[in-house]
C-alpha cells in the first residue's frame, strides 16, 4: 500500500469517527432535505426542477422534539420543498428553494426558502478523493415550524469512487444569524451516503443524517437525531431522477421513521460560460 | 473540541491530495462527436492505468458526456473540447453515451488490453 493511501484511510477513519460516533448532544438536520451532495454539480446550462418530499410516519406527539424545531409535532408531518437549481459552470451550480409542510390536522403552510451556491474543486478524479464546497442561506420566518429567522450553512463535500461504489461524505456547519441562538457558536451535524451502482434505472444506497447540536456544548445522546436510510435512486427516461428511502431513527431524540420521496427533472437550457479549463481548481 | 478532530484529518486529507495531483501524466484517448454519432464507439485502454478521455464535440448541438458505470457526466457545447479522467480500471466494459440525445449509438470503454492499443497519447498541462 503506497504511503498517501495509508495517510488517506487513516484521515477518513479519523474524519468518519469525528462525524459518526456518538457524543454528548443534539443535532441540526434539515428535514426538508434528506439528500447527500455529491462531488459533481448541474451541468453547465442545465437546469433542474426537484421536488423533495418526507413524511414522518411515526414521530413525536409534541413540538420540538424529533425533526420539529419549532410548535408543531412532528408526527405525521409532511415537508415539500422545491428546488430550482441552474449550472452556471461546470464547477458551480447555484440554487432556490421554497419549503412547505402540512403539519397533522393542518393545510399545506409556508415553512421557509434557501438560497445556495455549491462547487466542485479541480476535476473529478483528478485527485485520490473529491472535494467540494456548499454555502447556503435558510430563511425561516415560521417559528411554527423553526424559531430560528436566519441560518448559515456550510458543508466540506467529500466523495470518494471505488470501483461501483460511491462513498459521500458532508459534515455540516450551522451557524444561527438571526434568531434566539444567534449568539450561540456552530452546530455541527452530517449527511452520508454509500451507493452501489447496479443499474441506471435502480441502484441501491445507505444514507445517513444526524447531528449534535452546538459543537462546544453538544447536546446529550439521547437528544441527538441520527438517521440510517436505506435508499433506491436511479434515472428514469426524459431526464427524471428519484431517490426513495426510509429512514429510521438510531435515538429517542430522532423521529422513529420517516419515508422521503425525491424526485428531479432535469433540462439544457443554455450555458452561460465556457468549459472550465482542466488546468483550473475552483470555476 | 472535534475542530481539534476534523481540522487536522481535513489539512491531512488536502495534503495528501495535492501531493498526488502530481501524478497526472496519464494517457489520453481522443473521442470526437460528428454526425450525431461518437468515434470511435469501442475505446479500448489497458486496466488498472488511469487515463483521459479528450472529448471533442464538433457538432452543431450541445451534448452531455456520460457514463453511469464510470460515474461521469459532462456537458460539451458545439466545437469544445473537454477532459474527463478516468482512474485505473478492472478488467471490463464501461459504457458511455449522450445523455441528451438517447437516439446517439451508445459507446464503450473496454479496459484490459494491452497499452499499445491506446489511440493517442499526449501529456496534458
Amino acid at each position: 500500500m503506497k504511503p498517501y493511501w495509508r495517510l488517506t484511510t487513516l484521515a477518513l477513519l479519523i474524519l468518519f469517527a469525528a462525524i459518526v460516533l456518538p457524543r454528548p448532544s443534539a443535532a441540526q438536520l434539515d428535514p426538508w432535505e434528506f439528500e447527500v451532495y455529491p462531488y459533481q454539480t448541474l451541468g453547465r446550462g442545465m437546469i433542474e426542477l426537484e421536488s423533495l418530499n418526507g413524511v414522518v410516519a411515526k414521530g413525536h406527539g409534541s413540538g420540538d422534539h424529533g425533526t420539529s424545531a419549532g410548535a408543531l409535532p412532528s408526527q405525521s408531518m409532511w415537508r415539500t420543498a422545491f428546488e430550482l437549481t441552474y449550472g452556471l459552470t461546470d464547477r458551480i451550480e447555484t440554487a432556490a428553494y421554497v419549503n412547505l409542510a402540512k403539519p397533522s390536522g393542518h393545510d399545506l403552510q409556508y415553512a421557509g426558502a434557501k438560497f445556495r451556491l455549491r462547487g466542485s474543486l479541480f476535476d473529478q478524479g483528478q485527485l485520490p478523493i473529491d472535494l467540494g464546497w456548499y454555502i447556503e442561506l435558510e430563511s425561516h420566518r415560521v417559528p411554527e415550524f423553526d424559531d430560528q429567522k436566519l441560518e448559515l450553512e456550510l458543508r466540506p463535500i467529500i466523495q470518494k469512487d471505488f470501483g461501483s461504489f460511491s462513498v459521500m461524505l458532508n459534515p455540516i456547519f450551522e451557524k444561527v444569524l438571526d434568531g434566539p441562538d444567534r449568539h450561540k457558536g456552530f452546530e455541527f451535524g452530517y449527511a452520508a451516503g454509500i451507493y452501489y451502482r447496479w443499474m441506471r434505472t435502480l441502484s441501491p444506497g445507505l444514507e445517513f443524517y444526524g447531528g449534535v447540536g452546538n459543537i462546544r456544548h453538544p447536546d446529550p445522546s439521547k437528544e441527538q437525531q441520527h438517521y440510517i436510510f436505506p435508499v433506491i435512486r436511479g434515472a428514469l427516461s426524459h431526464g427524471i431522477e428519484y431517490n426513495i428511502g426510509a429512514g429510521f431513527g438510531l435515538t429517542p431524540g430522532s423521529d422513529p421513521v420517516i419515508v422521503k420521496f425525491n424526485l428531479e427533472l432535469e433540462k439544457f437550457l443554455g450555458a452561460i460560460f465556457g468549459p472550465s479549463s482542466g488546468s483550473g481548481s475552483f470555476f | 473540541m472535534r475542530y481539534f478532530i476534523v481540522v487536522p484529518a481535513l489539512i491531512v486529507l488536502t495534503m495528501t491530495m495535492l501531493r498526488d495531483n502530481a501524478l497526472g501524466e496519464d494517457s489520453v484517448v481522443e473521442l470526437r462527436y460528428e454526425n450525431h454519432r461518437f468515434a470511435p464507439q469501442t475505446i479500448t485502454v489497458p486496466a488498472n492505468q488511469p487515463f483521459r478521455i479528450k472529448v471533442i464535440n464538433a457538432s452543431k448541438e450541445t451534448i452531455e458526456f456520460e457514463s453511469f458505470k464510470l460515474n461521469r457526466e459532462r456537458v460539451v457545447g458545439p466545437g469544445e473540447t473537454v477532459i474527463v479522467n478516468v482512474p485505473a480500471l478492472s478488467p471490463g466494459s464501461y459504457d458511455f453515451y449522450d445523455d441528451f440525445h438517447q437516439d446517439v449509438p451508445e459507446g464503450v470503454v473496454i479496459a484490459g488490453q494491452p497499452r499499445r492499443n491506446l489511440k493517442n497519447k499526449e501529456n496534458l498541462k
